[in-house]
């Protein structure tokens, strides 16, 4: 069918091949938008999702599991997918996007969900040393990762623990190298911080605190990891130490942006008629009176399917509280909220267990909650979040107490 | 005509809201929500947790590991594509039974 056929004859592109951009395709087809749609990705290959990559790809490598959206769905759905192609600007008032093979695309309204990359530090780049973002990452890592080698793997976060899971299951020997006193403190607060190094330890990784990495080098077929406690040697050093928005489209258009693409709680940019989800979103919340750009996958779907609907002409908001889950050494962390560092933390269950409930508690109500094999909890967690109400602490804090019928009465 | 298996008692399902039973080697979860019994494959489709783990919140079962939300009479997950196999309940006195038929029984 060619555009001119098209009921409406708008065109809506989306830049990006991820998360966002593909939920955003759906949700603009399930909400009846019929005219021209086109997702514009720079990485080659079909959309995928990135959350298995660091998890149950990096063991199987089952492409199919990853995929989010089929030829099939696209050819029904006359959704254009072109990929392997970046896309240099967004040129307003005309509404275009220029593409770096020189072809320029008018457009009606355009997503910017160009997502984030690794950070990569020049120190940290020699022979067997991998960063991970894209399946070809996963990729390259899962032919590597083998039985009896030592992996050192740089950076505490959740994404570092993901990696020592698989690379126990694996069989390797794993350091895991954290800078600060605690991992994932800045994200969950010491006390859980310890409580998931708990859980590593407990799965054979040797979790080193305090420890800088300065540099790594490759001398005699050996990986040389140099820290401010002293030399390490590695078969293998994989980085995880965050990610960098990919918002230089932004830049090069004149749309407002500064550690990614600065959006209104509408998913609007600076720009008329061109919105911005997913990680690269750094969205403003009034509710907080900040920005905050996230970095998860449930963002990306959430704040992408607003923006879609946004760009059908409704008007809104995107508040919803965040989630992020992680699977690893056999367990299931979830966390949904956001806490401050002053929030007081109340306990349901035992964190020495295997499975427990951590409310965060700003005065009465809750603000963000933690929990390993507890998913039931923060089902519960985001509802009170999101409905803003007072909650007794004890309840809380008694694993007898149910929490859903109290649910109904608070 | 369906084969009906009794796998659990009405009060027990009640006072415990979710249940974890085996129809015919089958995993099935059943769910007490607003007076109805509701029964579904208990392994969800997304990445195969216990959904008779999960949570269940206005009237929806939410599954545990991922929080997909699923329609407890349809299975239908909220903005995800694919459908949680359910199956027909049939409840005589305190007996609840089971069908793996997809179609609801007459009766």
């Amino acid at each position: 069918m060619s555009t001119a056929d098209r009921r409406g004859g708008r065109v809506f592109v989306l830049v990006g091949g991820g998360q966002a951009a593909s939920v955003a395709a759906r949700t603009l087809r399930r909400s009846g938008y019929d005219g021209r749609l086109l997702v514009v990705g720079e990485e080659a290959g079909r959309p995928y999702q990135r959350p298995p990559l660091s998890k149950e790809y990096l063991e199987s490598g089952d492409a199919a599991a990853l995929e989010l959206l089929p030829e099939a769905w696209t050819e029904q759905q006359s959704v254009e997918v072109r990929t392997g192609v970046r896309a240099l600007k967004v040129s307003a008032p005309d509404g275009g996007v220029l593409l770096d093979d020189g072809s320029f695309i008018e457009a009606d309204a355009v997503l910017l969900a160009t997502g984030s990359r690794a950070r990569r530090l020049p120190a940290f780049e020699a022979e067997g040393v991998f960063y991970l973002r894209t399946r070809a990452d996963a990729d390259a890592l899962r032919t590597e990762l083998r039985p009896g080698l030592h992996v050192v793997l740089v950076g505490g976060g959740f994404i570092g623990a993901e990696l020592a899971s698989v690379a126990r299951a694996r069989g390797a020997e794993v350091t895991l190298l954290e800078a600060a006193e605690v991992p994932l403190a800045q994200a969950i607060g010491a006390r859980l911080g310890d409580a998931c190094v708990r859980l590593q330890r407990a799965a054979g990784v040797d979790v080193r605190t305090n420890t800088m990495v300065q540099g790594i080098r490759r001398e005699a077929g050996q990986l040389l990891v140099s820290t401010n406690q002293g030399q390490l040697e590695a078969d293998l050093v994989v980085v995880g130490i965050g990610a960098v928005p990919n918002d230089e489209i932004a830049v090069d258009s004149g749309i407002a942006a500064g550690n990614g693409i600065w959006t209104d709680e509408f998913c609007r940019t600076s720009v008329e008629r061109v919105f911005a989800a997913g990680d690269v979103a750094s969205q403003l919340y009034p509710s907080r009176g900040d920005r905050l750009r996230v970095e998860h996958f449930d963002n990306a779907s959430r704040q992408a399917a607003v923006a879609a609907r946004n760009m059908l002409g409704e008007l809104v908001p995107y508040d919803e509280p965040h989630w992020f889950w992680s699977d690893q050494f056999g367990s299931n962390l979830q966390y949904v909220g956001h806490a401050s560092p002053t929030d007081r933390l109340v306990v349901r269950g035992d964190l020495e267990d295997d499975h427990w409930t951590a409310f965060f508690l700003d005065g009465d109500r809750v603000s963000a909650t933690f929990a390993i094999d507890s998913g039931d909890d923060i089902a519960l967690a985001r509802e009170l979040i999101s409905m803003r109400v007072a909650v007794p602490e004890a309840t809380l804090a008694d694993p007898e107490a149910d929490l859903f019928e109290a649910l109904e009465e608070w | 005509m369906a084969a009906w298996h009794e796998v659990a008692s009405l009060k027990d399902l009640q006072a415990r809201r979710r249940l974890s039973v085996t129809v015919e080697g089958t995993p099935v979860a059943l769910f007490w929500i607003n007076g109805t019994v509701y029964a579904l494959n208990d392994i969800c489709i997304h990445e195969q947790r216990q959904l008779s783990k999960g949570a269940i919140l206005f009237g929806k079962v939410v599954c545990p590991g991922h929080q997909w939300k699923f329609d407890p009479a349809t299975g239908e997950p909220e903005d995800q594509d694919g459908c949680q196999p359910t199956y027909s309940v049939q409840v005589v006195d305190d007996a609840v039974s089971v069908s793996l038929e997809r179609e609801r029984a007459m009766s």
